[in-house]
């Protein structure tokens, strides 16, 4: 399987303990990426969001249920399962800082990658994007619009990074050493708790750095060897063991 | 030679081998995938300079300051401001779609006068204030002829709205219901003025009694921020949360602890928390402590509030020893869907506060003042927002009350929002000439006599002050981040050059010089403001409050028990009591809450037997206002013989969006009158199911 270490690693550290499950960061989500709006949200199989905010409980009954939220983008895998399975090599990881990319126009929609995903977090356009009234007046000039047919997915919303790097030489600095903050995707500016840090864990000068060490930390499906460059924080113990599938009957 | 068989797999073979070499079929699906692709129809992206501009979103129910990012001069995302102490830099669900809402399919384009039911025909400007001026004329210095209501708590609008209500001789009006109301009627009850607010930037144990402070109430999203700086991500927690209502919404699932109490019954958690901290000395010097502490001994001993809640004594006891024990300990009641909770909870939290020496002390509970007025014949916000809206039209209903002959509606949907819709709906049809300024085609709109389009924030000077809950006074605005996209015209100067035409001088020419006069009588920097700064005032009402123990008397009772309590909650998700589902936010709605066209509405296991209802059932909810439709999902995050309903569908204007999902539930939402207040309340709903 292919796996690239990069010297920069973007990664993405979600507070589970501080989302509340408003949905600002899907919006945001959306209106960064051009994600057209669909009239019909119910059928979740074929809804489209590169960011999905799941609702997972403790399986109790009242009154000693609990709740959390977890958001759920792309992972960036470091070992990621949808690449060699692109029979037209539409998704890669191949650009320093290690998101894995996805090239709308060559991909032919034959979803393996898709298949592959553990994660869910690949969308196929089942339907065609339409912005109604004028509201393609808003569509933001950072993501290409896409078709319906072909895959998509979060990229950490690539175009900020490459932003950023313009900035950075500009500037006169290094593009692949960016200072803490200079780039953020629109979900994290959108989420009003905070619950969303982002940066280059390989990086002491950038915060996830050292958060990605925290005992409360862990990443999902762990256990598959995807190592994802997003990690989780949570403080309640059956959140983390949710994360890599944990079955009752399970032995820790 | 001939082609033997070994020959033609040779040839075969080679061929195929030799395709796979030459460039040929791969460069020509590539080419074929991106052909595929290219669609005439496929929007191109707009390319140009990118900037970005402080504003203000009005679009959810709290104002929200942000920053907005134009392409070539078009708004296209938000982000929030961090400068603004309002929303402290996050974004709601609905704001931070507002630049798609500009464009959403349910604006109004222009002026219209209604023509048939349901037909519309547009008109000019000019003959729109006409057709409003002739009936305004008509009414002019009759008293109960003319009724105004705004959906805008914050916004100097609502000012002039009210100062030319008075100057018109009308007395009737009003803000739409909102939590605002009930702490509004609560702090006059307790012998106070000006506006109730939370410290809650400075708090270590805030205790949320109702009050959904995560999603419906007050300043959302400056709550959020609040809560996520005092518990840094990897970092210590230094101020606990804890929340008592009836079902885990978002706030319950942020908070430390989930206290279950049953719907409606704020008032008698804060009486019985009262009873321990009375029981182990508290006291303040205030003139009706005695009659306060003869009250809640003798009516809320912990054998009555366990009966009456559902929490053990001891449970209550050691919530009140952690309250006391806290360093900085706040007390925040309110309605777990914005509105409708009544002053009996708020009083009831105020006297916790008080016996905790927490009234207008660091991380307390604040006695804020109002800003200056900038209409000086506006009625005094307190008073405004005390008034009872949906207690007017139920009298209207009820033939009770006379009804206008002309009602102006704001910023407002009530034909959809208020509780028993269809009695409330009613009493709006009977008005022969209804006006909506509104910036979407919402229910009220559909139905108005005269629709006088408002743009959105992003288009017009706007401004904010004080939105309910907040810590100290402040006062926000913005300038316009773009031009019009539609013939829409702020009410304001709609206003202004209607009153100037009938010889009413409201003071200023236009919405700009009203809205820096506001700032200026504030003692604000206007500049500062609509460069995304928000005005801040450090100061607190003097003087001391009271008890108000002959209201909570009167306001409080024992619930009976014994049925199917109705718990409505509020999503931002789903829309706010002014704004139907905003098109990106449709694909965040739960599947738990809406399946297809199908509401879904929740019980835990213990009580959908008890109903003899399994998951998926299909049920009519009824209560005295109405009758709804539903599906059954079992929730183990809902109180035993609780209901919990989601608010924001059922909506029959809009879009494609909103329109036709699920059913409104304010429907079956029953209004009673709160004793010793007279305020209209509805967060004690109880519903049959079949």
């Amino acid at each position: 399987m292919q796996h690239i270490e990069f010297d920069t690693k973007w990664t993405m550290v979600v507070d589970i303990d501080k989302c509340t499950g408003c949905g600002a960061c899907m919006v945001s989500c959306q209106a960064e990426n051009n994600i057209a709006p669909m009239e019909q949200g119910s059928n979740k199989l074929k809804t489209l969001t590169w960011l999905l905010v799941y609702e997972l409980n403790n399986g109790k009954d009242f009154p000693n249920r609990e709740v959390a939220y977890l958001p759920r983008p792309c992972m960036q895998c470091g070992h990621p399962a949808c690449v060699p399975v692109c029979p037209v090599v539409a998704t890669t990881k191949d650009e320093e800082g290690g998101i894995v990319s996805q090239i709308y126009p060559r991909c032919i929609g034959c979803r393996y990658c898709m298949a592959a995903c553990p994660y869910h977090a690949r969308y196929f356009g089942w339907l065609d994007p339409v912005w109604p009234g004028g509201m393609d007046k808003a569509l933001s000039p950072t993501t290409s619009t896409r078709p319906r047919g072909v895959v998509e997915k979060c990229n950490f919303c690539h175009s900020r990074l490459l932003n950023a790097r313009e900035r950075a030489r500009n500037e006169g600095m290094d593009p692949n050493k960016l200072p803490d903050g200079w780039y953020k995707p629109a979900c994290l500016e959108g989420c009003p708790t905070g619950a969303i840090s982002f940066g280059d864990s390989k990086n002491p000068e950038h915060k996830v750095h050292e958060l990605i060490k925290d005992p409360n930390a862990f990443r999902i499906l762990e256990s598959i060897g995807m190592e994802p460059q997003v990690y989780y924080i949570s403080r309640r113990d059956w959140v983390r063991e949710q994360s890599d599938n944990h079955l009752a009957e399970d032995k820790h | 030679m001939g082609i033997d068989r070994r020959t033609f797999i040779q040839l075969v073979t080679g061929g195929v081998v030799g395709s796979l070499f030459t460039p040929v079929i791969w460069k020509s699906l590539d080419d074929a995938s991106i052909w595929s692709q290219n669609w005439s129809w496929i929007p191109r992206l707009k390319y140009g300079a990118i900037t970005e501009q402080a504003s203000l979103s009005k679009f959810g129910a709290s104002p929200c300051a942000e920053i907005v990012k134009s392409v070539g001069g078009s708004p296209y995302l938000t982000k929030g401001n961090g400068e603004n102490e309002m929303s402290k830099g996050g974004v709601d669900p609905i704001s931070a779609s507002g630049p798609q809402l500009m464009y959403s399919p349910s604006r109004i384009n222009g002026p219209m006068k209604k023509v048939g039911d349901g037909k519309y025909e547009s008109i000019s400007w000019e003959d729109a204030e006409k057709m409003l001026s002739e009936k305004l004329a008509a009414v002019k210095g009759q008293k109960g002829k003319l009724a105004v209501v705004s959906g805008d708590n914050t916004g100097t609008t609502s000012e002039v709205l009210s100062g030319f209500a008075t100057e018109m001789g009308s007395s009737d009006c009003y803000l739409m219901p909102s939590e605002e109301q009930g702490a509004a009627v609560a702090l006059s009850s307790m012998g106070g003025k000006g506006q109730i607010g939370y410290d809650l930037d400075n708090a270590d144990l805030v205790l949320f009694v109702g009050a959904d402070a995560m999603d419906s109430w007050g300043p959302v999203v400056r709550n959020q921020r609040v809560y996520s700086e005092s518990r840094p991500t990897g970092g210590e927690i230094t101020t606990k949360y804890f929340y008592a209502g009836s079902f885990l919404n978002n706030t319950a699932a942020a908070s430390d602890k989930w206290i279950p109490i049953v719907p409606g019954t704020g008032a008698i958690f804060c009486l019985g928390l009262a009873f321990h901290l009375l029981k182990s000395g508290a006291s303040a010097s205030v003139s009706d402590f005695d009659d306060f502490k003869t009250l809640v001994m003798s009516r809320f001993t912990p054998d009555k509030v366990e009966k009456a809640i559902g929490v053990t004594g001891a449970d209550m006891a050691a919530i009140a020893k952690q309250l006391s024990s806290a360093s900085a300990p706040v007390v925040v009641a309110g309605s777990e869907f914005g509105a409708g909770a009544g002053a009996a909870d708020v009083i009831a939290a105020s006297a916790v506060n008080m016996l905790l020496g927490r009234i207008n002390e660091k991380g307390g509970m604040k006695i804020l003042p109002n800003l200056p007025k900038a209409v000086e014949s506006a009625i005094d916000r307190s008073e405004l927002a005390a008034k009872d809206f949906a207690g007017y039209l139920a009298g209207i209903a009820a033939g009770k009350v006379a009804t206008p002959d002309v009602m102006m509606v704001y910023a407002a949907n009530p034909v959809y929002s208020l509780p028993q819709t269809e009695a409330m709906a009613s009493a709006l049809a009977k008005v022969p000439f209804l006006v909506s300024f509104s910036t979407f085609m919402d229910e009220t709109a559909s139905t108005a006599d005269l629709i006088m389009p408002n743009p959105t924030s992003y288009e017009c000077f706007e401004d904010a002050q004080t939105p309910y809950g907040v810590g100290a006074a402040m006062l926000s605005a913005c300038a316009p981040v773009t031009e019009p996209m539609y013939n829409s015209k702020a009410t304001v100067d709609v206003i202004l050059s209607v009153a100037s035409g009938m010889g009413i001088d409201l003071g200023y020419e236009s919405a700009e010089l009203l809205f820096q006069a506001k700032a200026e009588k504030a003692g604000a920097d206007w500049d500062s403001l609509i460069e995304g700064a928000a005005f801040v005032s450090d100061s607190t009402e003097s003087g001391s409050i009271k008890f108000a123990a002959s209201v909570l008397s009167k306001a409080v009772s024992m619930p009976k028990g014994g049925e199917i309590a109705f718990a409505p909650y509020s999503k931002l998700i789903n829309g706010s009591s002014t704004m139907a589902i905003p098109p990106l936010n449709v694909v965040l709605v739960s599947k738990n809450e809406l399946y297809g066209k199908d509401l879904l509405v929740q019980v835990n296991a213990k009580t959908a037997k008890k109903l003899g209802k399994s998951e998926g059932a299909k049920v009519k909810l009824s209560g005295a206002g109405g009758e709804c439709v539903a599906r059954i999902h079992i929730n183990e995050g809902v109180m035993n013989d609780v209901i919990a309903a989601p608010l924001g569908f059922g909506h029959t204007a809009w879009d494609v969006y909103s329109s036709g999902k699920g059913d409104n539930i304010s429907k079956i939402l029953t209004v009673s009158t709160e004793s010793g207040t007279g305020l209209s309340v509805w967060t004690s709903s109880f519903v049959s199911i079949a």
